[in-house]
C-alpha cells in the first residue's frame, strides 16, 4: 500500500513538473468572468508590472505558441546591439488572405524610458487572442483585419533604462554611440547610481548660501526660499541628478549613451541636428527605425497606425511642425477629430491635441512619416498623467507625494541619506525613483493598458470595410446586358486618405469583371439622373482613385456573353473582395 | 628605392598609354573599373574600394588619394556622375585623380582626396546601350506615374536611329513654335506677345497605356541627385519613396559621416555655384529651416567663384542645374562643408556673323547648333522627318531634334584641356585650406612653482576652419585645444581641454594657462579637417 502511495505521489510530482504553469491556475469551477476580460486565458501574464526586452521576447513567444491559428511571431530586424525586434501578426489565419486584409500597425517604446507602450501591445495581442473564441466583436475584428504589433522598437535602450543608472526621463535615446560634448571621446560621462538604489535620484548639500530648506512636515519635500522669507532652518543647495564628473572635464553627466532622438529619424520633412535636435545622419539611420520603415513599405495594406509614448495623458495627431500645416486636409482632419474625440471619452484625463500647436514643432517624427509619406491615419498616445492619481484636475503639484504615502506605501521614494561625494564632499541623495512619475504605477496599469487598447481597436474598426453590396442587371438590345454594381464602404476611413490622393502615394483601387466580354465601362455619379463617366481604356478593369468612407461607389458595365461572371474589388488598404 | 622609381616610371608610361587607348570615347563601366584599378595598382598613393553595388548590380567606386596618415589629413571629396546623362562629370573626376597622381603628388602631403568618379553607373550605362537616351534613374523598378503598373510606357525608337529624340505634332491647340533664328529648335509661344502655338511636343515614342501621357514610365529608377534630404521633393518621378532610400546614396553618406577630416566637397554635375556664387538672402537664412546660404559662407563662395572664373575664363554659363534633393546643396546645408560644383563645360557662345539671324534670347539650343556646326561635331542633330504615328492618325508628326548627350558632353578629345584646368583649380583651392598652427608659445614664471603658458592658435590657411553652417553641425568637430599633463602637474587657472567653433583664415585666438608643477607639458590644437599642431614647453 505504502509503495503504491509513494509511487502515486512521485507520479503526481512528475506530472506536475511536466505540465505547463497554467495547469496550476484555477479550474473553471473556481472562476467567474469579470465583464470584458478573458477569465480563463491560455497564457497567464501579470499586467501590474513591466517587462524587459527578454521578458517581451518570452511573452510574445508564449502567445504565438498558444494560438498558432491566430498569431505569427516574426523578427522584423535587429537592433543596434543585435536584439531581435519582435512583431506579432494577429488575424484569423483560417479566413481570407492575411496580408490582403486592411492592417493596423501598433508599436511602443520608441523612447526607451517610455515603457508602457510595450505592455499595451502585449495586452492587445493577449486580449485579441484570448477573446477570439468568446466575443463576437473580437472574432469579426480578426476575421476582417490583421494587426501588426511591435511591443518595443527600442529594446536595447529599454533594457538600459530598466537595468542601468537612469532617471524617469532617461535615456530616451537609443544606444548608438555619439560624442555629445564633441571632445573626441564617446559616451564617457553618463549618469551614475551612487547609492545603488537602482535609480538616478537627486543630490543636495547643506550650505549656508543654499536656496532650499527641507519641508518641516514632510522630510521628502524641498521648499524653495523666496526673496522675502526669513529662514531659521538649515539651508540646502540642490546639486542636480546623481552623478560624478567621470572624465574630469569640469562637466557632470554630459556625454551619456547616445544621445539622439529616435523619433526625429523618420523620412517626412526630416531636418538635420542643427535644425531639429536629436536627428542623426539621414532618415532611418537607426537600425530599429529602418526595420519598421522597411516593413511598412512592404505592407501597402496598413490603413491605420498607433504608437505609444509617455507621459502627459494625450492623444496626438500631426502635423508635427508648423511648416507642414498643408499636409493635413479638412477631410482627413474630420476623421482624426471623430476618432480623437472618442478617445477623450474612453481615456478620462487624456486630451486630443495637435503636435505642432499644442506641444512643440518636431521634424522627422514617426507619426508624420506614417501619415505624410504613407497616407496612414496615425495617432500617438502619451500614456499616463498625474490626473490618474486622484481623478481631480485641481489636486495640486504635490499630489505625487500624497499618492506615494497614501496609496503606494512609500515605495516610490528613496529617503534622503548621506553620501560622501568625491567632488562635493558630504551630500545627501534621495528622490522619487525612476519608475514613478511617467510610468503608470502597478495597480493602475491594467486599466491604462485596456483603455488604450480599446482606443486602438476603435481606430482599427474604422479602417475601410468594403463589400460588393448590390449587383443588378438590365437587358439591352443586340445581345447586350447592363451590369450595375454598388460597392460599399461601411466605415469612416476612405481607401485613400487626402494626403494619399494628393501625391498618389498608393495605387488606385481596381474593380474588374471577368467571365463576360466587356464592351464599355463607366463610373456612375448619379444613378437617377443617369450621369456617368466612361473609362475609355481597358474597361474590364475599372480604375477608382478612391472609395470614400461611409459611402458607396457605383459602376456600370455593358457586356455581352452568357454565363456567370465574377466581380473583384482590389484595394491596397480596402482589401480583396470577390463576388 | 631605385627599383620602385623605375617601376613607377614604367607604370606611369603604361598609364599614359592606357589613357590614350581609353580616350576614344567616354568610359563604360568595365573600362572605368579597369582604369581605376590601374591607378590603384600603379601607385602607393591610391586605394580603390567599392562601397556598394547599385540595384542594377554596378559598383560604386571610391578612390582614396593620400599619403601618410590619410584619414587624419584635411580632405576634399571629388564627385562625378551625380547626373546619369553627364558622362563628362565621370571623366573629369577620373582625370582629376590621374592629374593628382601624375603631376601633383606633393599636394597629398597636406591634403587627402576621396574621389567618387561615378554615382549613377546604372544610368550612365544608357550612353552605351542599343537605344540611347539621357537617363538619370538607377536600376530600381519604379512606378513613375504611380498608376499601379511598372514601366508600362517606355520610349520607342520610331525612326530606328538608335536614339530617343523628340516628336513635333502639328496641332493648333499646341503651345510650341519654331525659334526665329533656327527653325530646327522648338520654343514655347509667348502668348503675352500675341504669339500662337502651332505644335505639340513629346519625347519619341507611343502612348502605350493610352493615358494621355507619353513615355512617362520606362526603365529607371531613382535619380541619385533627387534622393538627398535638402529640399527633398516628395513623390515626383525619380525621387524614390523617401529620401536616402537608395543603396548608393546611403553608402556614400555612411562613408562621409565617418570622415571627420573632410572640409570640402567638389561636384562635377549640373549644379553650378562657381560661375555664379550662391547669394545670401536674409529671409531664407533666418527661417528655422534654412534655405539660403549664410552670410559669411556667401562671401567664401564668392571668393571661390571669383578664383574659378579667373582661372578658367568660361563665360555665359547656363543657369545652374541644381534642384531639391541634390548632392551639391546637401553637402552644404546638411553636411556643413564648403560645397562647390560645376558642369565643367558648356558650348561657348558663338558670335553670329551677318549670314545668321541674331540669337536674341540667347537660346542655348540655337547656340549649340551653331557651335557644333563650327566645330564639325558628328551626328549632333536628327533632321525633322515626317512619319505616320498610330496615336496621331490624322496629323502631321515629325521625329527629330538634338541628339541625346550632345549638349552636356563634348567630344572626348576636348575634355583633356578643361579637365586639367579644373584639376589645377582644385589643387590651388586645397593649397588654401585651413591649417591650425600653434604660434608664439611663451612661458613665464609666476609666484612659487607656477608657470603661465600663453600661445596663439593660428589658422595659417586662407580658408576658415569651419563654414558658418559647419560650426552649427554636430558632424564637424570644433577646434580642440588640450594641455597634456604628467604626474604632479596641475592646471590652476584655465581649462585643460577647450574647444573653439571656428578660426577664420589668417586669424588667431590667444589662450593662456596657469600651471603648477615641474617638467614639460604638451599642447595639442586642431581638428581632423583643419590640421593639428602640437608643441612642448618646459615649466619654469
Amino acid at each position: 500500500m505504502k509503495r503504491h502511495i509513494t509511487n502515486l505521489f512521485a507520479g503526481l510530482i512528475l506530472v506536475g513538473l511536466i505540465l505547463p504553469a497554467t495547469s496550476f491556475a484555477q479550474s473553471a469551477d473556481e472562476v467567474f468572468r469579470a465583464a470584458g476580460s478573458p477569465h480563463d486565458p491560455k497564457v497567464n501574464i501579470s499586467f501590474n508590472r513591466y517587462y524587459t526586452a527578454e521578458g517581451i521576447a518570452e511573452i510574445t513567444d508564449k502567445i504565438a505558441k498558444a494560438y498558432p491559428d491566430l498569431v505569427k511571431r516574426v523578427s522584423i530586424g535587429k537592433s543596434y546591439e543585435g536584439r531581435d525586434i519582435w512583431m506579432l501578426q494577429v488575424t484569423n489565419y483560417k479566413k481570407g488572405i492575411a496580408d490582403r486584409k486592411p492592417a493596423f500597425y501598433v508599436d511602443g517604446n520608441i523612447h526607451s524610458n517610455e515603457i508602457q507602450g510595450a505592455e499595451i501591445c502585449l495586452y492587445t495581442a493577449w486580449y485579441l487572442t484570448e477573446n477570439f473564441g468568446d466575443v463576437d466583436y473580437i472574432r469579426e475584428m480578426l476575421d476582417d483585419r490583421i494587426f501588426y504589433i511591435v511591443p518595443t522598437i527600442n529594446p536595447d535602450a529599454r533594457n538600459n533604462y530598466m537595468k542601468e543608472a537612469n532617471t524617469g526621463s532617461s535615456p530616451r535615446s537609443g544606444m548608438l554611440p555619439l560624442d555629445d560634448d564633441r571632445d573626441g571621446l564617446v559616451d564617457e560621462d553618463g549618469l551614475d547610481d551612487l547609492d545603488g538604489d537602482g535609480s538616478v535620484t537627486r543630490m543636495r548639500r547643506k550650505s549656508e548660501y543654499g536656496d532650499f530648506i527641507v519641508d518641516p512636515l514632510d522630510p521628502r519635500k524641498m521648499i524653495q526660499i523666496g526673496p522675502d522669507d526669513v529662514v531659521t532652518a538649515q539651508r540646502y543647495e540642490m546639486l542636480g541628478s546623481e552623478g560624478i564628473d567621470n572624465d574630469g572635464d569640469g562637466r557632470v553627466n554630459e556625454d551619456r549613451p547616445g544621445v539622439y532622438d529616435p523619433n526625429r529619424d523618420w523620412a517626412w520633412k526630416w531636418q538635420p541636428d542643427y535644425i531639429q535636435r536629436g536627428a542623426l545622419k539621414y532618415p532611418f539611420s537607426a537600425p530599429e527605425n529602418r526595420a519598421v520603415a522597411d516593413f511598412a513599405l512592404s505592407r501597402p495594406n496598413i490603413a491605420g497606425a498607433q504608437s505609444f509614448h509617455n507621459s502627459g495623458g494625450m492623444i496626438l495627431r500631426g502635423p508635427g511642425a508648423e511648416e507642414d500645416l498643408a499636409t493635413y486636409n479638412r477631410a482627413d482632419i474630420r476623421i482624426y477629430d471623430a476618432i480623437g474625440r472618442k478617445g477623450q471619452k474612453m481615456l478620462p484625463g487624456y486630451r486630443y491635441l495637435t503636435v505642432y500647436k499644442d506641444l512643440y514643432s518636431v521634424f522627422g517624427g514617426e507619426l508624420d512619416w506614417f501619415y505624410g509619406s504613407r497616407g496612414v491615419y496615425t495617432f500617438t498616445n502619451e500614456i499616463f498623467s498625474s490626473f490618474a492619481y486622484y481623478k481631480n484636475p485641481n489636486a495640486g503639484r504635490d499630489q505625487g507625494y500624497d499618492f506615494d504615502k497614501e496609496l503606494l506605501a512609500n515605495d516610490a521614494f528613496t529617503p534622503w541619506a548621506s553620501y560622501n561625494h568625491p567632488t562635493y564632499g558630504e551630500i545627501e541623495i534621495g528622490g522619487f525613483k525612476k519608475n514613478f512619475g511617467r510610468a503608470t504605477p502597478g495597480f493602475m496599469l491594467e486599466e491604462e493598458l485596456h483603455r488604450n487598447m480599446a482606443f486602438a481597436l476603435y481606430h482599427a474598426h474604422h479602417m475601410p470595410k468594403l463589400s460588393i453590396d448590390k449587383v443588378s442587371e438590365k437587358d439591352l438590345s443586340g445581345g447586350l446586358k447592363e451590369v450595375t454594381v454598388i460597392i460599399k464602404n461601411d466605415r469612416m476611413m476612405p481607401t485613400h486618405a487626402s494626403q494619399d490622393l494628393k501625391y498618389k502615394i498608393e495605387r488606385p483601387d481596381f474593380v474588374s469583371i471577368s467571365g463576360v466580354d466587356v464592351q464599355a465601362g463607366m463610373i456612375v455619379q448619379d444613378i437617377d439622373l443617369g450621369l456617368s463617366t466612361e473609362q475609355k481604356v481597358n474597361p474590364a478593369k475599372m480604375v477608382l482613385a478612391n472609395i470614400p468612407g461611409n459611402s458607396t461607389v457605383t459602376l456600370r458595365w455593358i457586356v455581352s456573353g452568357k454565363g456567370k461572371y465574377t466581380i473583384t474589388v482590389d484595394s491596397a488598404k480596402g482589401g480583396l473582395i470577390t463576388k | 628605392m631605385r627599383i620602385n622609381r623605375n617601376k613607377f616610371g614604367l607604370v606611369a608610361a603604361l598609364l599614359l598609354l592606357t589613357q590614350v587607348i581609353w580616350a576614344q570615347d567616354y568610359n563604360n563601366s568595365s573600362q572605368l573599373a579597369q582604369r581605376l584599378r590601374g591607378l590603384a595598382s600603379s601607385s602607393d598613393a591610391a586605394t580603390l574600394k567599392s562601397i556598394t553595388k547599385t540595384a542594377g548590380g554596378n559598383d560604386i567606386w571610391m578612390l582614396t588619394l593620400g599619403t601618410g596618415d590619410v584619414d587624419n589629413k584635411p580632405a576634399m571629396v571629388i564627385v562625378g556622375g551625380v547626373e546619369g546623362a553627364h558622362l563628362l562629370g565621370v571623366e573629369m573626376a577620373t582625370q582629376f585623380a590621374e592629374g593628382i597622381l601624375k603631376d601633383n603628388l606633393d599636394a597629398l602631403e597636406n591634403t587627402t582626396f576621396y574621389v567618387f568618379p561615378n554615382m549613377s553607373p546604372d544610368a550612365t550605362a544608357q550612353y552605351f546601350a542599343k537605344l540611347k537616351y539621357q537617363r538619370s534613374g538607377n536600376g530600381r523598378q519604379t512606378d513613375d506615374d504611380r498608376d499601379g503598373s511598372i514601366n508600362e510606357d517606355p520610349f520607342e525608337d520610331l525612326n530606328g536611329d538608335g536614339l530617343v529624340t523628340w516628336m513635333r505634332v502639328e496641332d493648333a491647340t499646341g503651345d510650341w513654335i519654331t525659334h526665329p533664328a533656327d527653325d530646327r529648335v522648338m520654343i514655347k509661344a509667348d502668348k503675352e506677345k500675341g504669339e500662337k502655338g502651332r505644335y505639340k511636343i513629346f519625347t519619341e515614342g507611343m502612348d502605350n497605356d493610352k493615358d494621355g501621357s507619353f513615355n512617362e514610365d520606362g526603365e529607371g529608377g531613382v535619380h541619385f541627385r533627387k534622393n538627398f534630404t535638402f529640399e527633398y521633393p516628395y513623390f515626383v518621378p525619380g525621387s524614390g519613396e523617401h529620401s536616402v532610400s537608395e543603396k548608393e546614396n546611403r553608402a556614400m553618406l555612411d562613408l562621409l559621416y565617418t570622415k571627420w577630416n573632410v572640409y570640402g566637397v567638389f561636384t562635377f554635375g549640373p549644379g553650378n555655384n562657381l560661375s555664379t556664387p550662391w547669394k545670401y538672402n536674409r529671409g531664407g537664412a533666418s527661417k528655422r529651416v534654412v534655405t539660403s546660404i549664410l552670410d559669411g559662407d556667401a562671401k567664401l563662395n564668392k571668393f571661390a567663384s571669383d578664383a574659378y572664373n579667373d582661372a578658367l575664363k568660361l563665360k555665359d554659363a547656363p543657369a545652374s542645374g541644381q534642384q531639391g534633393g541634390d548632392f551639391l546643396q546637401w553637402a552644404y546645408f546638411h553636411f556643413g562643408r564648403l560645397s562647390l560644383g560645376t558642369p565643367g563645360w558648356w558650348a561657348p557662345t558663338v558670335k553670329g556673323d551677318s549670314t545668321m539671324t541674331a540669337n536674341k534670347d540667347k537660346n542655348p539650343e540655337v547656340n549649340y547648333l551653331r557651335w557644333a556646326a563650327q566645330e564639325n561635331i558628328q551626328d549632333y542633330f536628327v533632321e525633322w522627318t515626317a512619319m505616320t504615328h498610330p496615336d496621331f492618325p490624322n496629323q502631321k508628326v515629325e521625329v527629330g531634334g538634338i541628339a541625346p548627350f550632345k549638349m552636356l558632353n563634348p567630344p572626348i578629345a576636348m575634355v583633356g584641356d578643361v579637365a586639367k584646368k579644373n584639376t589645377d583649380f582644385i589643387v590651388d583651392l586645397a593649397d588654401m585650406q585651413a591649417n591650425v598652427k600653434l604660434m608664439n608659445l611663451k612661458s613665464e614664471s609666476v609666484g612659487k612653482g607656477m608657470t603661465r603658458i600663453t600661445v596663439d592658435v593660428y589658422n595659417a590657411g586662407t580658408l576658415p576652419t569651419h563654414t558658418q553652417m559647419g560650426a552649427r553641425s554636430r558632424w564637424l568637430r570644433p577646434i580642440r585645444v588640450e594641455v597634456k599633463l604628467s604626474n604632479g602637474q596641475e592646471v590652476i587657472s584655465g581649462r585643460r581641454i577647450m574647444t573653439m567653433s571656428n578660426i577664420a583664415g589668417d586669424d588667431s585666438q590667444q589662450i593662456s594657462w596657469l600651471i603648477k608643477g615641474k617638467g614639460s607639458i604638451e599642447i595639442e590644437a586642431g581638428a581632423p579637417h583643419a590640421g593639428t599642431d602640437n608643441a612642448t614647453v618646459n615649466l619654469k
